[in-house]
């Protein structure tokens, strides 16, 4: 009896385990909401990304509302007949440390062979499997525009066999944007406050270890003494000896740049540290609207990033005003609140851009969608919306005549845009404790 | 600059010592390798946040109960999955590294990804010493350390309960033919060390925010403090702390940060390599010298 219930237990765990695994990279399907034109051939949307990461959950998230907007409208005219969107996905999982990239890309491969969407949106939430996956889109020559993955390699593979890879486009920031974004900060932190003494300090991922060495080449040619620049492995969770170097060394500036949890870490540990110094930079727990309730208050005084306007609503830019709202109406307050920074802005326009871009084709032709996408020229929640020719949406100071990406600084448990300044609402604050 | 090392130094070195503790205690009393410590560790973090937020208990009742769920858990894993296996050690192994990766996936998998997971500190401020700022709860947790590991000491030498954990472990025959009951040593030595682990975790991660990944970076940290001081030695459990807490305060302060969570591994090699049975452990010592 004991040996049969210990064998019920036994397979009732296998089960459940068979379960969980079968539930990884199963595709799902939505409509983003009541659909008027239900009767009419859908034009199905593919996002294969890391779903159970922040910034893929936020961004198909983000997707669902915009298709649920244009359902709302009625679809899409295609042909004289107006048909709904329809979103396919699947988990990549490629957040997941020491997924192979291949796993990721049979997930992809598995959702366009399996749904065969007309085009894909959000994508790849890795570099490395972005790259790969654009062999992949090549050979099933599916429209895919991508906001997650940011090496400049993207641009690069485009050009190295444009009739193969021109059907992939990319709304994200890229990390040579990251780079000039961050250097134009510190000139503005400069100029405002006459600040020259850096310290920068980093995660040992390629990502940021490129902009970290790209602001210091910055940094020090313009006139900065960068008096320190540290490298953190992935899961480093002390940060006491870079603090005491910066504090040490009269550092005015602290320049994190971090996408890892831990990274919070660092920041209550400066606090605690009292290191006299402004802290601008990149801390991604940081960023969402949450922040302040989970650290506490201690972020308060951080100059932080988001990558791409939308997460963050800026009176320049009204429908990043209204996408907030209407991302709060439709997954609560809550969830709106806790919205990374890199993702769901150019996740949710990369929606209209594609059926601008479907109308003015007025087909669901791979060639002639990408010929029309490369002629976008738009207004989004991240701004201004143009592809260069290496089909990178090009981003810069001032959301008029291109997207961007803000620096916003926390004031008394708000997120102020302050920098750039054609989307600033305030002035750079030194906190309380650099005045004493 | 000497007195920052000296001071987070210790910080590190008590942190580590929290961390293996739990770790140490089951494999010491009854001689099973529980890789499921992380999965405890960050089960811990997130149940203490569960019951602070979706049911509103205070943080200092919900202290305790983590502790006391934690120490269930333990037992509850013996009782599911260890005792069928029980004798069998790569089996042990592999069941306990199953249960603790199902347990980190399964809040992986149920959305605990977000970045609001976080504990409060226990004492907020910091203190000057020696010209260096330190938090509270960093202090904390070098008080809590020393104290978990005096105490442990005492109860594995001076208590009968800890005596005969210990006599199961050195010989579970002969432990058998005088009474113990193998079963109940083992699930109780589980229970004590998850609930070590759950103490660890209240008190290690209100300095940050709680992540999946930091279960697998626990399992790492307590496996090499293990490893180096010895698997089943508390005196070699401190020792090790101190020297890879230092090692790693060094390594940040006077080569390249970047080294400093590498320290484990490399120290794991190499006395694996040069004394596999540890600095001060006994385990297969004889076997060594032969």
């Amino acid at each position: 009896m004991k040996k049969r219930i210990s064998g019920l237990v036994l397979f009732g765990v296998v089960l459940i385990g068979l379960l969980i695994i079968a539930g990884c990279g199963q595709s799902n399907t939505s409509t983003g909401g009541d659909s008027k034109t239900s009767e009419a051939k859908p034009i199905v949307i593919g996002v294969a990304t890391a779903l159970g990461s922040i910034e893929g959950a936020d961004s198909l998230r983000a997707v669902e509302l915009a298709v649920e907007e244009v359902n709302a409208g009625g679809g899409i005219t295609v042909k004289g007949e107006k048909r709904p969107l329809k979103i396919v996905s699947i988990d990549t999982r490629e957040h997941e440390p020491g997924l192979p990239v291949h796993d990721a890309l049979a997930a992809l491969e598995k959702l366009i062979t399996q749904e065969k969407p007309d085009a894909m949106l959000v994508g790849s939430f890795r570099s490395e499997v972005m790259l790969s996956a654009m062999d992949l889109i090549a050979k099933y020559k599916v429209p895919n525009i991508v906001s997650i993955a940011m090496t400049p390699e993207f641009e690069k593979k485009l050009q190295t066999n444009y009739e193969n890879y021109k059907y992939n486009f990319r709304m994200g920031l890229t990390s040579a944007n990251l780079v000039q974004y961050l250097s134009k900060t510190m000139d503005f932190i400069g100029k405002e406050h006459g600040f020259k003494k850096a310290y920068i300090v980093n995660q040992e991922v390629l990502w940021a270890e490129g902009t970290a060495k790209g602001v210091k080449k910055y940094l020090e040619a313009n006139g900065w003494q960068v008096i320190g620049k540290d490298t953190y492995a992935t899961g480093a969770s002390d940060f006491s000896a870079s603090l005491t170097k910066a504090k040490n060394g009269g550092a005015e500036v602290i320049i994190p740049i971090f996408d890892m949890p831990q990274s919070g870490v660092l920041l209550k540990q400066a606090r605690s540290m009292k290191v006299p110094a402004l802290m601008a930079g990149f801390i991604s727990p940081a960023a969402p609207d949450s922040a302040w309730k989970t650290f506490d208050g201690e972020v308060d005084g951080l100059v932080n990033f988001v990558f791409e306007i939308g997460p963050l609503p800026v009176k320049a830019v009204n429908k990043s005003m209204t996408f907030n709202d209407n991302f709060g109406k439709k997954f609560g307050v809550d969830q709106q609140a806790k919205m990374g920074g890199h993702g769901p802005g150019p996740a949710y326009d990369s929606v209209f851009v594609l059926t601008d871009a479907i109308k003015r084709a007025d087909s669901l032709e791979a060639n002639a969608v990408v010929d029309a996408l490369k002629k976008t020229d738009m207004e989004g929640v991240i701004g201004k919306i143009k592809f260069n020719e290496n089909h990178q949406v090009i981003y810069d100071i001032d959301p008029k005549t291109s997207a961007i990406g803000s620096a916003f600084q926390w004031v008394d448990g708000k997120r102020i845009p302050v920098f750039p300044e054609a989307a600033a609402e305030a002035k750079i604050k030194l906190p309380e404790f650099m005045n004493k | 600059m000497e007195a920052s090392v000296l001071i987070f130094g210790l910080v590190n070195s008590a942190t580590l010592m929290l961390v293996a503790l739990g770790f140490s205690l089951i494999f010491g009393l009854s001689g099973v390798a529980n890789l499921a410590h992380g999965g405890i560790y960050l089960f811990s973090g997130y149940v203490t946040w569960m019951l602070m937020n979706y049911l509103g208990v205070p943080f200092l009742l919900a202290v305790p109960l983590t502790i006391i769920i934690a120490g269930v858990l333990g037992a509850l894993i013996y009782w599911v999955a260890l005792k069928r296996v029980r004798g069998l050690h790569l089996s042990e192994v592999i069941a306990t590294f199953a249960v603790g990766v199902a347990i980190l996936e399964l809040f992986r998998w149920m959305g605990f990804v977000t970045y609001e997971f976080t504990l409060p500190v226990f004492i907020k401020g910091s203190v000057d010493i020696a010209g260096v700022s330190i938090d509270y709860q960093r202090l904390l947790i070098i008080g809590i350390g020393l104290l978990l590991a005096f105490a442990l000491w005492v109860f594995s030498r001076y208590t009968k309960m800890g005596l005969a954990l210990r006599g199961m472990a050195q010989d579970e025959y002969t432990a058998l033919s005088i009474g113990i009951d193998s079963d109940w040593a083992a699930a109780l030595s589980m229970a004590l060390g998850s609930a070590i682990a759950a103490i660890a975790a209240i008190s290690i991660l209100p300095l940050g925010i709680i992540s999946i990944n930091m279960g697998y970076e626990v399992l790492i940290m307590a496996l090499a403090v293990s490893v180096v001081g010895g698997l089943e030695s508390i005196t070699g459990l401190v020792v090790a702390s101190i020297i890879l807490g230092f090692a790693k305060t060094i390594t940040g302060t006077y080569f390249d940060p970047k080294w400093m969570e590498v320290i484990y591994l490399f120290a794991l090699v190499l006395v694996l390599a040069i004394k596999p049975s540890g600095l001060f452990g006994k385990f297969k010592e004889l076997e060594e010298r032969v």
